[in-house]
């Protein structure tokens, strides 16, 4: 067990802004924190990470150590006025192993190259950051984080602004660590594209006090879609892969395994013959 | 002919060149940061809280019926100084920006605010009769140097560039991203606190150097100009440190043959470095 949270209450200046949360993240977890924009996830982050205390409770570390934590942020977060190349972006990572006052030695090099790598942009490690696309940055701070050789990855929004094609392989890429022991805690406004990848939910809402944790098969219900969104949302299988849609699935889209009881009961409505009003 | 009389005046500049020199050195490379960070006001704030410190020495001196000339120790308006920047160094490392009011606008207000009381200070009974040597410690003088403050600045570059050698890593991490830094592990307040306080010392001693417009020009100017020309950070030092020697040792050369204010003229060379990162970047625009 890597982090424990118990019973912890997370907010600004003594007022909580979620219910007591109780979560418990594993070696190789794969967990989202969903939820609306403004709804609390990146402050669960932030409190997880010691960025924040918490208002109640506690962070606990079973192994009595804190555990190496790779923290990818939004990438918008990140200033690119500082000229600095990729490879000195990830270096970073790997400053906490080097020591005060010493310089990156070339193992650390090594390292910081084969975390380029990993995440596919070995060939931009002299690039300066600024020149980079959004979709580069994002991997270039997620080869920061791999870099310090993390036990958990936390990113926050890791997705935001790419295309299609670029989320997916972003979520390939993510997918990859919990079968390589890295447990990965990812925050996410985009429902849809976590629904397929994690293994367990927090599903954050700030405006009705409530956090849901859970295996996914539980949290992502119609009926606590709907109430978090405010809006009749609908979980369906559509080609093997879990969607979710604002009011109904589309034609030939079926309930998704182990939902079906729950989609009856939470949209209240049969998907109808005809095209719905998706939103992945 | 005016050439030669500046040569064959070695002796009455030398000093003065070398204090402009590396003062200009030491504040640029500081500058990198300071522009980096966005918080250009802050060499401004930390030179007249600095002078609120001299401000108070002198007072206290009057209040004590102390010669001015000649303080104790515990008198100094050099340490005076240093103490209050190091101070107002040590606020202006905490995150002071607020939802209502931006860090800029709090280092403004430290600005102001120094720099009234300074005035109010300085223009009381007690010791207006010392304002030609408060003026001296205040705004400096960059036409000539003693002895004295030629080792002053010579410590205080050798002392905080040693630093910056020394940490230069752990610096830059926390300037550039705080939050990767504290998940780290790094005690980021302490590092921030260092890092201000290199500043202040920079800022104090600098300015009863050469005075507070070249001072806040060094470490704006340079930075600016070579981070228009530069694209990786080592080369944005070297050329920021290289615009200051040319722009303390050519304005200062500028000013003696055409007999113009030194400290001013230096700004004005400095400034004129900003014409090929501007080209550069007009020329990038329009591609």
């Amino acid at each position: 067990m890597l982090i424990e949270l118990g019973q912890v209450e997370v907010g600004y200046h003594g007022q909580a802004i979620l219910p007591p949360i109780d979560l418990r993240l594993a070696e190789g977890a794969f967990v989202g924190i969903v939820g609306p924009n403004g709804s609390g996830k990146t402050t669960i982050v932030r409190t997880m990470l010691g960025l924040l205390p918490p208002v109640r409770g506690q962070v606990r570390y079973p192994r009595g150590e804190r555990p190496r934590i790779g923290y990818v942020p939004q990438r918008e977060q990140t200033d690119s006025t500082w000229p600095l190349t990729g490879l000195e972006i990830v270096l970073m990572g790997r400053y906490h192993r080097i020591g005060v006052g010493r310089r990156p030695r070339p193992a650390d090099h090594k390292a910081a190259g084969a975390a380029l790598a990993k995440v596919g942009i070995d060939d931009l490690a002299h690039t300066p950051f600024h020149a980079m696309s959004g979709g580069q940055r994002q991997r270039t701070l997620m080869a920061r984080a791999l870099a310090g050789e993390p036990e958990l990855l936390v990113l926050d929004e890791p997705t935001t602004g790419m295309d299609l094609v670029a989320e997916r392989a972003m979520l390939d890429l993510i997918a990859d660590f919990p079968q390589q022991k890295i447990a990965v805690l990812m925050v996410s406004h985009q429902l849809a594209a976590v629904a397929n990848y994690v293994h367990d939910l927090i599903l954050v809402d700030r405006d009705r006090f409530q956090v849901q944790v859970g295996p996914i098969e539980e949290v992502l219900t119609n009926e606590r879609l709907s109430k978090l969104y405010n809006a009749p949302v609908a979980v369906a299988d559509v080609h093997g892969h879990r969607s979710v849609f604002i009011d109904r699935p589309p034609r030939g889209g079926t309930p998704a395994r182990g939902l079906s009881a729950l989609n009856r009961e939470g949209a209240g409505e049969r998907a109808p013959e005809r095209e719905g009003k998706g939103k992945a | 002919m005016e050439s030669v009389s500046f040569w064959s005046s070695y002796l009455l500049w030398r000093d003065a060149v070398v204090v402009a020199v590396l003062a200009g050195v030491l504040c640029a490379y500081l500058g990198v940061f300071i522009v980096l960070k966005r918080m250009v006001f802050v060499s401004a704030a930390l030179s007249s809280i600095s002078s609120v410190g001299v401000a108070v020495a002198f007072l206290l001196a009057s209040v004590f019926g102390v010669a001015p000339h000649d303080p104790p120790l515990l008198l100094s308006p050099r340490l005076y100084a240093l103490g209050f920047a190091a101070l107002g160094a040590i606020i202006f490392s905490f995150n002071l920006g607020h939802r209502r009011i931006s860090g800029e606008s709090a280092i403004g207000l430290g600005y102001i605010i120094a720099s009234a009381l300074v005035i109010v200070v300085l223009n009381s009974p007690r010791v207006a009769q010392e304002a030609h040597e408060i003026n001296d410690l205040l705004y400096g003088n960059a036409v000539a140097q003693s002895t004295a403050m030629v080792w002053w600045t010579a410590a205080t570059f050798v002392v905080v560039l040693m630093a910056h050698a020394l940490f230069r890593k752990e610096f830059v991490f926390v300037s550039f991203d705080l939050e990767m830094a504290r998940t780290l592990g790094y005690r980021t307040r302490l590092w921030n606190i260092g890092l201000f306080l290199t500043f202040a010392i920079a800022v104090s001693v600098t300015t009863q150097a050469i005075g507070a417009l070249p001072v806040f020009a060094f470490m704006v100017v340079p930075p600016a100009a070579a981070l228009l020309m530069a694209s990786r950070l080592w080369s944005v030092f070297a050329l920021a440190t290289g615009i200051a020697v040319f722009a303390a040792a050519f304005g200062y050369y500028l000013s003696f043959v055409w007999s113009l204010p030194t400290g001013a003229t230096m700004v004005v060379v400095a400034a004129a470095t900003m014409i090929p990162g501007l080209v550069r970047l007009a020329l990038l625009r329009r591609k």
